[in-house]
């Protein structure tokens, strides 16, 4: 995993990818701080970096589309999955050489706040804060974007895909207030979700059985919950579900300088997911 | 040592290797021979677990190579058909990339590195970046890099494609040297090729064995002496009027004239008889000099004809 963490990063600064994406995340929140922090003599740090956080859609894509399809395109995957290394080693590592590109761009940015202390009392804890969080947060965006770029060999569908993936993430706190929340949406909802994961299983295995069985399960499931748990549980349903992928929900404690371990968590476990799916995706292509 | 059991790989409904069944032992060099989209470079990314195959198993050394990967992948060294290069990156930090990622990284590496790189002859470009190099030393670095860690058995696909000849007597040569400490599956189109290195042949076909055996004998079977061409200084007429009195001789055709004041001419004998001195001796006593005699490689086409027609049973 080192070796191709190593091999990543440098590749980042060789193939100028890295300042590309540093270029862009350094003046779009230069231009934020100049206006927010300078100009508009504001001392809180903290809401730049809520206000900047639409620069992700913009800059993950620079960050991971060339992640999965350049070891296609170069034929090196060739080399490393006939070596011993095993696949998840190869996504990690490429993801914490991503993540790391993000680290370094955000330990340059910490100069603004500390320009900021030279004209007055900065709330340092404040913005340790607001920074972790953020790291988190981009991290979580990386490995959507990683995952992306693993199921396409084409870097210009890999970007593409990922900012409109991004977006999506973006808006949904938006998108899941215009959702219905009645209970039978919400039970409409849950059943699709159930033949979904029937439809997943079925791809998975290629067991018609075992695919429909599990549709029959969710499907049980929804109206024991109905019938024997909480009549209430569905109402609502819909909003809830979109709001677990709410990445900037979590953030706004972070921004607000609290470090709580509940969002620290979830933020670990999306990018953890992600990661596992990207990893399953590429066994999927290789032994089929 | 690598066992390839009832491997069968389908790409949707295509079927690119059929049902394959060979074993290659400890210490033995064997060649694939095959055309274009025979399978070659298919089996070859199973065996190395690449990709995996539709049916089948594959062991090497005893382990599966989907039950224990990383058992079988510390075993192989693999060259694909298009060396898998970092071309960002100068030859020595390539090379110790694939130390790194083979788990090779031990005490006397720097030695093992000066070894390996003296040894396919990269020595003196190990500091410039490889995508600066010609093809001839790309595919000596491709080369190099299967060859870390002393893995003991090497798959080569297409070896020596894209070099100049001087370096492909180079690499064939190389190649026999490694057969001495490694086990070794070699690709190639090109017969004389494969038995310059190789102790057996496996030719496929459509991704079926058709033949499998040494080259000496392969040769034998196919009959590869007995079509000969000529350059005499005669004409053309003459020429031809006294090779049809050779004995032995069944077919003749002029090729043209490629030389001033001689003709050159295809002779094909019959099978097993060897025409060679009836010829001298025939053109000789009629006064027209031999200028130059060889046997014609067999082009792979015809090893195929002969081959598959052979294995039909046409032959008694
Ligand atoms: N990833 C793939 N998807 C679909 N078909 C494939 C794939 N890889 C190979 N094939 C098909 O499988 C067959 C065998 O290909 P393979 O590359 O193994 O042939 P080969 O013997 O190596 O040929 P060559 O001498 O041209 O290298 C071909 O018909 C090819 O089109
Ligand atoms: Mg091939």
């Amino acid at each position: 995993m080192l070796a191709v963490y190593k091999r990543e990063l440098r590749a980042y600064f060789t193939s100028s990818t890295g300042f590309i994406f540093m270029g862009f995340f350094l003046l779009l929140s230069g231009f934020f701080y100049a206006m927010t922090n300078i100009f508009g003599a504001s001392p809180d740090y903290n809401s730049v970096l809520g206000n900047i956080t639409f620069i992700f859609l913009i800059v993950v894509p620079i960050l991971t589309m060339r992640l999965m399809p350049d070891d296609k395109r170069q034929r090196t995957d060739q080399l490393l999955y006939t070596s011993p290394l095993s696949i998840s080693g190869i996504v990690l590592g490429k993801y914490l050489a991503a993540v790391t590109v993000f680290f370094l761009t955000l330990l340059v940015t910490c100069l603004y706040p500390v320009i900021m202390s030279f004209f007055g009392d900065i709330a340092v804890w404040e913005i340790v804060g607001g920074y972790i969080g953020f790291l988190l947060l981009g991290s979580s965006f990386i490995s959507i974007g990683l995952f992306v770029s693993s199921l396409t060999d084409n870097q210009v569908i890999a970007a593409v895909v990922t900012f409109s993936s991004l977006l999506f993430v973006w808006l949904i706190d938006w998108i899941a207030q215009g959702l219905p929340t009645d209970k039978v949406s919400g039970i409409v909802f849950a059943s699709i979700l159930a033949l979904a994961a029937g439809a997943f299983v079925y791809y998975n295995t290629k067991n018609i059985y075992v695919g429909v069985a599990t549709t029959l399960v969710g499907a049980a499931v929804i109206v024991a919950t109905y019938f024997l748990a909480d009549r209430y549980f569905f109402d609502g349903f819909i909003v809830r579900v979109f709001e677990w992928f709410s990445l900037l929900k979590r953030y706004e404690e972070f921004q607000m300088g609290v470090l709580s371990l509940a969002p620290i968590v979830y933020y670990i476990t999306f990018s953890a997911a992600f990661n596992f799916m990207t990893i399953r995706v590429i066994e999927k292509r290789r032994w089929s | 040592m690598i066992k390839v059991e009832n491997v069968t790989k389908r790409f949707g409904q295509h079927v690119a290797v059929d049902n394959l069944n060979f074993t290659v032992n400890e210490g033995e060099v064997v060649g694939f021979l095959g055309p274009n989209g025979a399978g070659k470079s298919t089996t070859m990314n199973i065996i190395t677990g690449y990709i995996s195959a539709t049916e089948g198993t594959v062991t090497v050394d005893g382990y599966d190579i989907l039950d224990n990967p990383e058992e079988v992948k510390k075993r192989i060294g693999y060259l694909p058909e298009f060396p898998p290069l970092y071309i960002d990156m100068t030859v020595k930090e390539f090379l110790n990339f694939v130390f790194e990622i083979k788990k090779a990284n031990t005490k006397n590496k720097k030695q093992e590195m000066e070894r390996i790189m003296e040894l396919v002859r990269i020595t003196d470009v190990q500091n410039r970046l490889i995508k600066n190099l010609s093809k001839g030393y790309k595919q000596r670095v491709g080369l190099a890099q299967a060859l870390v860690g002393n893995p003991s058995v090497l798959i080569l696909d297409e070896p020596t494609v894209g070099l100049d000849p001087k370096q492909i007597i180079e690499i064939r040569n190389l190649i026999k040297d490694l057969g001495r400490k490694h086990t070794i599956i070699l690709s190639s189109h090109i017969l004389p090729e494969v038995s310059a290195v190789c102790e057996r042949v496996i030719i496929i076909n459509k991704g079926k064995i058709v033949a499998s055996d040494t080259p000496e004998n392969l040769s034998r079977r196919l009959g590869e002496s007995s079509k000969l061409t000529l350059r005499i200084a005669a004409e053309e007429k003459q020429a031809i009027k006294v090779l049809r009195d050779v004995a032995g001789i069944k077919y003749v055709e002029a090729q043209g004239v490629k030389e001033p004041d001689t003709v050159d001419v295809w002779v094909e004998a019959e099978k097993d008889i060897d025409v060679r001195k009836p010829i001298f001796n025939a053109l000789s006593r009629a006064g027209y000099p031999i200028l130059q005699m060889k046997s014609m490689d067999l082009t792979l086409e015809e090893i195929f004809l002969q081959v598959t027609t052979q294995e039909n049973g046409e032959v008694s």
